[in-house]
C-alpha cells in the first residue's frame, strides 16, 4: 500500500461505519474516515454451518454488534470528533456499550497520546422494528477462549472438573496458543481475524495508535461463533483485579484492562441477552478470584508448565526453550513468576522460566513498579500491586528464597515502609465480589479453591 | 585397538573349542523394533560366531513397551491392564509377521503370563514386586521372540544376574533401581557354553537375594550386559545403538563435536556421568577391574568406527576428550564464619542434605563458605525438600540458593597439566556468571557451574575455543574421529571447486604485473546475489558497501536490486556516483551533525543509535523519516551473552531509552519508519536472524509508525574445512515463522561479507623463507597493510600456493608478511608445498574487508585491485 496517497485520518472529520456483511464463513466489516478509502476487516470461521430462523437473526445482529465494536481499532488512527453510524441504528443499550468501548475502552491510549476522546455519535439509519429477543435454544456447551496464559487454563481445567462440555477456542494465529490448546486435551476453534491494510498504511504515515480494548472485540467475535456453531456460554478467565483502575486522567479512570473488568463484562452480558440472543450466556468464570488465587491453582497443573506463556514481548512465536516463552523483562514475566513463587518450589519454578528473575538486580526498576514502589502501576495486564507486596513478603519469610537479590533488597528497603499487617497472602486466596457464572456450571468455582 | 586375536579358521558349522572367547552384543528397543534391524542383529551375531567367539546377545524391549508397562502397572482396572497387554501382544504380532516368525511356544509362554498377572488383583504389600514383575515382561518378550529369528538359546537373565543386598535403599529403589555385583565366574562361562554358541538374554531384569524380579533402571540393560561381559570375561562388550558413540560433546547441541574412538574406563565414566546420555554411567564399573573392553557402536550404520573404551590410554599427548553438560543444577550456598576451623561443622551440614534426602555432587569451598551442587530429581522439584533444608540450614548459616544453573566439565586425563592450554576459554568464561568451579584430585576433569540459560550457546563456543587452542587435539585421529555433522548431517551440498581454479593460468599471470593485487570475480558476486534474492521472506536488500567499495561491486550489487548501506559522507558520495537511483540507508555510529545532514541532503533514509541527536539537533530531525537501531543485546531473553553484550559495545540505542525516544521522537514530530539492529556477525545458525526479527517485532508495537525491520546482516561463510555453508532454505523458513506473526512489517536485511568475500582473492608473492627451530616461515609480498583481518580479528584465510597447485602439501608453514609488527602474521600452521622465491600465493576469500581496510603502513603503498567480469 503506497502511502503518499492516503490521507491523513487525524484530519478527517468523521469515522463512519459503512456496513458489515456475512457469507461463507466470513464476516466483512467495512470503515472509512471521511470519504478516504473503505477499510475492510475480514474475520474467518471455520467450517461454518448454515444458519437459518431465529438462530440466523440472532448470528445478523452478533455480527452488526461486532462490526460496531470491532471499528475501535480503525477509529483510535485518525481519533476523530465525530462517529457516523450509517447502516442501522443500535438499540439505546446497545449504543451505550459501544459508547462506552470507545470512551473506557481507549483511556489508555488518550491518555498516552494525550487526546480528548469525546465525540459526537451520529446515527443516520432509519430505525428498525423493535423486536422481542428470543431464545435461539442453544447448546450447552461452552467456548473457552485460550490466550497462551495461565488463566484460561485454570479456566479449562475448573470446567473439565464438572465434567462441562467446553471447546478451547482462539483468534489469530499464534503457534503458542495453538500449542496450549492442543494439550488441553478439548476439541479446538481458531478463528482467524485479518485487519485492513490500510491500518498499517495509515500507522506508517503516523497515525494515532496505542492499546485498544482487545477483550471486547474478541467478545463480540465469540458471540458470533457462540450462535454459528451452538453454544450457550462463553467462559473468560479474567479475574479480580482487572477492574483496578491502573490511574485517574483527565478526571477519568484508566483502566489498562478495562475490557477484562466487572463492568464490561456486566453491560456486555446484559446487551447479549437482551439484544442478541436470550439464552447465550457470556461471563468469566474467574471474576471473585485474585491473580494470585487463580496462580496458586495454576500451580497445581504442572502439564502446562512446559506451553503456557503470559510474555507479551515472545507470546506469538513458539520455541522450546524457557527463553523462548519467556522474555525475562516484561510486567508480565515479573508477575508470573512472583505470584508462582509462593505456590511452586523454587527448583520447579526455575525450570518454567529458564533463569530467576529475583536474584537479577537489573530487574529491579521492573519489580519496583509491579510492587508501586516509586510510581504507579505498569500498564499491563498484572494484578494489583497489593497481591505483589503480600507474594514477596511471602517469599522474604522463606530462606530459600531471601537471600536473592531482590528478596533481599525488598526485606531491607521496601519491606520496612510497609504494614505488616496488610501482607497476608491468605486473604488473596478467598473468593470475593460478584459473578456471572451460570448455575449449570457453578460447581467449577469449587475447584479454584 | 584392532580386532582381538580370535580362534581362527573356525566355521560355523564346525563346534567352538572350550575356549573360545565370548562376545556380549546389547540392542537397545529402537534395535529390536523392525525386522530390518533384527536382520542386522543376525547378521552381526552370525557374523561374530563366525570369527569364532561364542556370542551372548542382550535385548531392551521394543520401543515404547517399557512404557505401556509402566503404565499397565499403575492401572487400578484390571479391564484397562487387560486392553495394554492387548496392545503389546499385537505389537509382538505385528513385528513377527514381518519377521516371517511363527508364534513359539517360548513367546507364548510369556505372552500368557503377563495377561495372567495383569489380572491379579495384589495386596498394597506386594504392589512393587507385583509391579516389577509387569514391566520385565518387555525383555522376556523381545528376548523370546529373538531366540526364534536368531536360532539362539533362550537364557533367563535372572537365573545368572543377582542384586545386592542394599539395606539402606527404600523398597522401591531396591526393586526397580537395583544393583549388581558381579565377578568373573569360570564355572558360569562353562555353563552357558554348554547351552549354545549364541546365546540371547534379557537386559533390564535380574534377580534380588530372595530370587525376586528386579529391574536395573532407565537404561539397565546396558549395565546387564557390561555385567554380562564381566562375568564371561568377554573378549569385549559391544553396546549397539543409534549414534556411533560418543561424541567430544552433546551433537544435538555442537554438531561439529567429533567422535571419540578410544577412551580409557575411568575418561568414559567421567564423560557418562557428567552428562553423556549414550552410556548408562553403572555399565563401566564391572568391566574395569576384568579389563573387558566396551564397544559403541550403530546399529542402523555398523560400518561406522564407533567408540572403543578399554584400559590403556592410546594418546600422543594429553588431549582435553569432551565437554560434557547436565543442566537443572541447584546450588546451594553457605555462608558462616562459624565454619572457621569449627571441627564437625560440615558433618552437621551434610547429615542435613542427608536427612532431606538430597544427593550433593559438586563442593566449592572457602574459609567461610560452601556452596555444593544437587543434581534435577523429582524430590528437588516436586517436594518441599529444599524449602525445609534452606530452613534448616538458615539455623547455622546463611543460605542461598542459586538455581537454575549447568554444570559444564571438560573431560580429559592430565587435566591440570592443559591449563596453559585454556586461555581463551576462561576469558570467555570470564563474561559469564560463574557460580562455582570444581576440579578433583582425580586430574580427569575441570567443572564450571553458570547460568542454565546462558550453557546451550557456551557449550559450543567453549567446544569451539577447545579445538582452536588446540587443548582439544582433533587432528590426533588415534583418539578423535569425525565430526558429528559430517556422519549424519545431510550431506553438503556440493559447492563445486572455487572459482579461482579455472582461472588459475590467467591469475598467475595477473601476479606478474604486481602483488600484492586483490582480483574480484564477479560471477560470483551475481551468484551470491541472485541466492539472497532467492529468498521470499525478505522485502528488501542492502548491500553494507563498507565491506567492499568497488566501483564494479556497487555496480553490480546495484544492478542486481540491492540499496546500498553507508556508514560515512565518503560511502554516500561513492554510491551516489556509482548508482544514483538505488536506495540508500545511512547508518554510521557517532558521527558527527554534519554526517547526517548531508545524509538528509542525499537522501538516504538515516539511522539513529542513540537519544543524542534527537536532543541536541531536533531542529536536523524535525519532520523527518528517521531509522532506529536499537540494542538487543541487554536482557532479550534469546541472547545469552546478555551481561555483558549491551553495554560493551558502543552501537544501537540500549531498550531502556527506547521510551525515552519515542517521546522526544513524537515531540519533534520524527516518524520513526525502521526499527534496526544488527549483532555479531560470521552467523552460521539460521535461527538467529529470526530470534532478532521477533524481539524487533515484539519491540515495533510499542513504536506504531514502523514501516520496516531490518535485522541487519552478519551470514556467515565457512572458514575451516568441515564447516558447513549457511542454510539459505531454512534461514527463509525461519523468518517466514516470524513473518506470518507480524505481516505488517517489511522485512529487510544488509548481508556485506557475504555478497563478495568467496568472490575475492588476495595474490601474493613469495620474499623469502626462514626455519627458526620448529618454525617454518614463509614470507610473502602481502602483509597486515594489504590484509589486516588475521592481525585485527584473528581471522582465517585459507592460502593455496598457485604455482604449485598439485604439489604435496608437506611443509608446515607460518606465513608471514614483510610489515615490522610481530603481529604480520597471515596464516599460522598451514600445510603447503615447499614455497620457492616467487611463487604465486593465493589468499582465499580477501574479497571483504581487504582492500577496504588495507593501509599505507611501513610505506609500502596500497594493493592493486582487478576485475573478472
Amino acid at each position: 500500500m503506497n502511502s503518499a496517497s492516503l490521507p491523513d485520518p487525524r484530519r478527517a472529520r468523521t469515522f463512519r461505519f459503512i456496513g458489515c456483511g456475512y457469507e461463507a464463513g466470513e464476516a466483512r466489516l467495512r470503515y472509512a474516515f471521511d470519504d478516504g478509502p473503505e477499510m475492510v476487516e475480514c474475520v474467518v470461521f471455520p467450517d461454518a454451518p448454515r444458519l437459518q430462523g431465529s438462530a440466523k437473526a440472532a448470528f445478523d445482529r452478533a455480527i452488526q454488534l461486532l462490526h460496531w465494536i470491532a471499528g475501535v481499532s480503525y477509529y483510535k488512527a485518525g481519533a476523530v470528533g465525530r462517529l457516523a453510524i450509517e447502516n442501522a441504528r443500535p438499540e439505546p443499550g446497545v449504543l451505550a456499550l459501544i459508547q462506552s468501548v470507545y470512551r473506557h475502552g481507549l483511556a489508555e491510549f488518550a491518555y498516552r497520546n494525550n487526546l480528548d476522546l469525546r465525540a459526537e455519535w451520529s446515527v443516520s439509519a432509519p430505525s428498525g422494528m423493535a423486536m422481542a429477543v428470543p431464545e435461539v435454544g442453544l447448546s450447552a456447551r461452552t467456548l473457552v477462549p485460550i490466550g497462551g496464559g495461565k488463566d484460561s487454563l485454570v479456566a479449562v481445567e475448573a470446567l473439565r472438573s464438572v465434567g462441562a462440555e467446553a471447546t478451547a477456542t482462539w483468534i489469530g494465529d499464534s503457534p503458542l496458543i495453538a500449542t496450549c490448546a492442543a494439550r488441553t486435551g478439548l476439541p479446538t476453534l481458531n478463528i482467524r481475524r485479518t485487519l485492513a491494510p490500510e491500518l498499517f498504511a495509515y500507522n506508517r504515515m503516523g497515525a494515532w495508535n496505542g492499546h485498544v480494548p482487545v477483550t471486547a472485540i474478541n467478545s463480540a467475535i465469540l458471540v458470533c461463533a457462540s450462535l454459528l456453531y451452538g453454544y450457550d456460554s462463553i467462559a473468560f478467565a479474567n479475574e479480580r483485579s482487572a477492574s483496578s483502575a491502573t490511574l485517574e486522567y483527565d478526571g477519568q479512570l484508566v483502566n489498562h484492562q478495562w475490557s477484562k473488568g466487572a463492568g464490561f463484562e456486566r453491560d456486555f452480558a446484559a446487551v447479549v441477552r437482551e439484544s442478541i440472543a436470550k439464552d447465550l450466556r457470556y461471563f468469566s468464570l474467574l471474576r471473585c478470584w485474585s491473580e494470585l488465587a487463580v496462580t496458586r491453582a495454576f500451580a497445581r497443573l504442572p502439564q502446562y508448565f512446559d506451553v503456557f506463556s503470559s510474555c507479551n514481548r515472545n507470546f506469538r512465536i513458539l520455541g522450546s526453550r524457557p527463553v523462548d516463552r519467556w522474555c525475562g523483562q516484561c510486567p508480565k514475566c515479573h508477575f508470573v513468576f512472583l505470584a508462582l513463587a509462593p505456590f511452586l518450589p523454587k527448583p520447579r519454578l526455575l525450570s518454567i522460566f529458564g533463569r530467576n528473575l529475583l536474584d537479577d538486580e537489573a530487574l529491579a526498576p521492573g519489580f519496583d513498579a509491579l510492587l508501586e514502589y516509586r510510581g504507579h502501576k505498569p500498564f499491563e495486564c498484572v494484578g494489583e500491586g497489593a497481591e505483589a507486596r503480600a507474594a514477596m513478603a511471602e517469599l522474604a519469610d522463606r530462606p530459600e528464597w531471601r537471600e536473592d537479590a531482590l528478596v533481599a533488597r525488598f526485606r531491607s528497603e521496601i519491606l520496612p515502609q510497609l504494614d505488616a499487617a496488610s501482607l497476608g497472602i491468605g486473604p488473596w486466596l478467598e473468593p470475593q465480589g460478584e459473578h456471572g457464572v451460570p448455575e449449570r456450571l457453578a460447581g467449577a468455582l469449587r475447584w479454584l479453591t | 585397538m584392532g580386532q582381538p586375536a580370535l580362534c581362527s579358521i573356525v566355521s560355523t558349522d564346525s563346534p567352538l573349542p572350550a575356549t573360545a572367547p565370548w562376545i556380549v552384543l546389547k540392542f537397545g528397543g529402537t534395535s529390536v523394533s523392525t525386522a530390518a534391524r533384527w536382520a542386522t542383529i543376525r547378521a552381526l551375531a552370525h557374523g561374530r560366531r563366525a570369527e569364532g567367539a561364542r556370542v551372548l546377545v542382550v535385548v531392551s524391549a521394543l520401543s515404547g513397551i517399557t512404557d505401556l508397562l509402566k503404565a499397565a502397572s499403575q492401572e487400578d482396572d484390571v479391564g484397562a491392564r487387560l486392553v495394554i497387554a492387548e496392545q503389546i501382544e499385537a505389537r509382538h504380532v505385528e513385528l513377527a509377521h514381518c519377521l516371517e516368525l511363527p508364534q513359539s511356544a517360548q513367546w507364548r509362554t510369556h505372552m500368557d503370563a503377563l495377561r495372567h498377572i495383569v489380572q491379579m488383583e495384589t495386596a498394597p504389600a506386594d504392589l512393587i514386586p507385583w509391579q516389577a514383575s509387569v514391566m520385565a515382561h518387555g525383555e522376556l518378550l523381545s528376548s523370546a521372540m529373538g531366540a526364534d529369528w536368531l536360532h539362539a538359546a533362550w537364557l533367563d537373565a535372572r537365573s545368572v544376574l543377582r542384586a545386592s543386598d542394599q539395606p539402606n535403599q527404600s523398597e522401591r529403589m531396591q526393586r526397580f533401581s537395583a544393583l549388581l555385583e558381579t565377578q568373573p565366574d569360570p564355572r558360569a562361562a562353562v555353563e552357558l557354553a554348554g547351552l549354545g554358541e549364541i546365546l540371547i538374554t534379557q537386559g533390564f531384569i535380574a534377580r534380588d537375594v530372595h530370587g525376586g524380579t528386579v529391574l536395573l533402571g532407565r537404561g539397565g540393560s546396558d549395565t546387564s550386559a557390561a555385567h554380562f561381559g564381566a562375568l564371561l570375561r568377554a573378549a569385549r562388550v559391544e553396546i549397539w545403538t543409534d549414534v556411533a558413540g560418543m561424541f567430544s560433546a552433546n551433537p544435538r547441541l555442537v554438531p561439529d563435536a567429533r567422535l571419540l574412538r578410544r577412551l580409557d574406563y575411568e575418561e568414559a565414566q567421567e564423560i557418562a556421568t557428567t552428562g553423556a546420555k549414550v552410556l548408562h554411567a553403572r555399565c563401566l564399573a564391572p568391566l574395569r577391574g576384568p579389563r573387558v573392553p566396551l564397544w559403541i557402536k550403530d546399529t542402523e550404520r555398523p560400518q561406522l568406527a564407533g567408540t572403543e573404551i578399554g584400559a590403556e590410554a592410546v594418546e600422543a599427548s594429553p588431549s582435553i576428550k569432551a565437554l560434557s553438560m547436565r543442566k537443572g543444577i541447584t546450588l546451594v550456598s553457605m555462608e558462616s564464619i562459624g565454619m572457621w576451623q569449627q571441627v564437625g561443622f560440615l558433618a552437621d551440614v551434610f547429615a542435613q542434605f542427608k536427612r532431606h534426602g538430597l544427593s550433593v555432587d559438586l563442593i566449592g569451598s572457602a574459609e567461610t563458605n560452601v556452596t555444593v551442587s544437587l543434581d534435577s530429581s523429582e524430590n528437588l522439584l516436586d517436594s518441599d525438600a529444599l524449602a525445609t533444608l534452606a530452613a534448616d540450614l538458615a539455623q547455622v548459616c546463611r543460605v542461598k540458593v542459586i538455581a537454575p544453573c549447568a554444570a559444564i566439565t571438560l573431560v580429559g586425563r592430565g587435566m591440570r597439566g592443559m591449563l596453559h592450554r585454556l586461555q581463551a576459554l576462561l576469558a570467555e568464561l570470564g563474561g559469564q556468571r560463574v557460580h562455582l568451579i570444581s576440579q578433583s584430585s582425580n586430574n580427569l576433569n575441570l567443572t564450571f557451574v553458570t547460568d542454565e540459560s546462558a550453557a546451550d550457546a557456551l557449550l559450543g563456543r567453549m567446544h569451539d575455543l577447545l579445538l582452536q587452542s588446540g587443548a582439544l587435539r582433533a587432528d590426533d585421529g588415534s583418539i578423535f574421529g569425525p565430526s558429528w555433522r559430517a556422519l549424519y548431517a545431510a550431506p553438503m551440498a556440493d559447492t563445486g571447486s572455487p572459482w579461482w581454479r579455472a582461472q588459475r593460468v590467467s591469475l598467475l599471470r595477473s601476479a606478474e604485473q604486481g602483488t600484492p593485487k586483490y582480483v574480484y570475480h564477479l560471477p560470483t558476486i551475481r551468484e551470491r546475489a541472485s541466492a539472497l534474492r532467492g529468498m521470499s521472506a525478505v522485502d528488501r536488500w542492502y548491500y553494507a558497501l563498507k565491506a567492499n567499495s568497488h566501483s564494479a561491486v556497487l555496480r553490480e550489487l546495484a544492478r542486481a536490486g540491492f540499496g546500498l548501506e553507508c556508514v560515512s559522507p565518503g560511502e554516500l558520495a561513492e554510491a551516489s556516483a556509482v548508482a544514483p537511483e538505488t536506495p540508500r540507508l545511512f547508518t554510521p555510529n557517532f558521527a558527527p551533525r554534519d554526517d547526517y545532514a548531508a545524509a538528509f541532503d542525499a537522501g538516504a533514509l538515516v539511522c539513529v543509535d542513540s537519544l543524542f541527536p534527537l536532543q541536541k539537533w531536533g531542529d536536523l530531525l524535525a519532520g523527518r523519516e528517521i531509522g532506529l537501531r536499537v540494542d538487543l543485546g541487554v536482557g532479550v531473553g534469546h541472547h545469552e551473552k546478555v551481561r555483558t553484550g549491551g553495554s560493551g559495545s558502543k552501537f544501537g540505542l540500549p531498550l531502556a531509552d527506547l521510551p525515552a525516544f519515542l517521546a522526544g521522537a513524537r515531540r519533534i514530530g520524527a516518524r520513526i519508519t525502521l526499527l534496526h539492529a544488527h549483532l555479531g556477525s560470521g552467523v552460521l545458525d539460521a535461527a538467529h536472524w529470526a530470534g532478532v526479527y521477533v524481539q524487533l517485532a515484539s519491540l515495533a508495537e510499542h513504536v506504531g509508525t514502523l514501516r520496516a525491520l531490518d535485522v541487519g546482516g552478519g551470514l556467515g561463510l565457512p572458514q575451516r574445512e568441515g564447516e558447513w555453508p549457511l542454510d539459505l532454505a531454512a534461514l527463509d523458513a525461519a523468518l517466514w515463522d516470524v513473518k506470518r506473526a507480524y505481516p505488517q512489517f517489511e522485512l529487510w536485511m544488509e548481508p556485506g561479507r557475504y555478497l563478495v568475500a568467496e568472490a575475492g582473492v588476495l595474490l601474493a608473492r613469495v620474499t623469502q623463507v626462514k626455519d627458526k627451530d620448529a618454525y617454518h616461515y614463509l614470507g610473502i609480498d602481502a602483509g597486515m597493510h594489504s590484509l589486516l583481518r588475521p592481525a585485527l580479528y584473528g581471522a582465517h584465510h585459507r592460502m593455496v600456493n598457485l604455482s604449485r597447485i598439485d604439489a604435496a602439501a608437506d611443509s608446515l608453514y607460518q606465513v608471514v608478511g614483510p610489515i615490522c609488527e610481530s603481529g604480520d602474521v597471515l596464516g599460522t600452521d598451514r600445510r603447503m608445498p615447499a614455497g620457492e622465491e616467487g611463487d604465486v600465493i593465493l589468499i582465499e576469500h580477501a574479497g571483504a574487508y581487504g582492500a577496504v581496510m588495507a593501509s599505507e603502513y611501513n610505506r609500502r603503498g596500497l594493493p592493486a585491485q582487478e576485475i573478472l567480469e
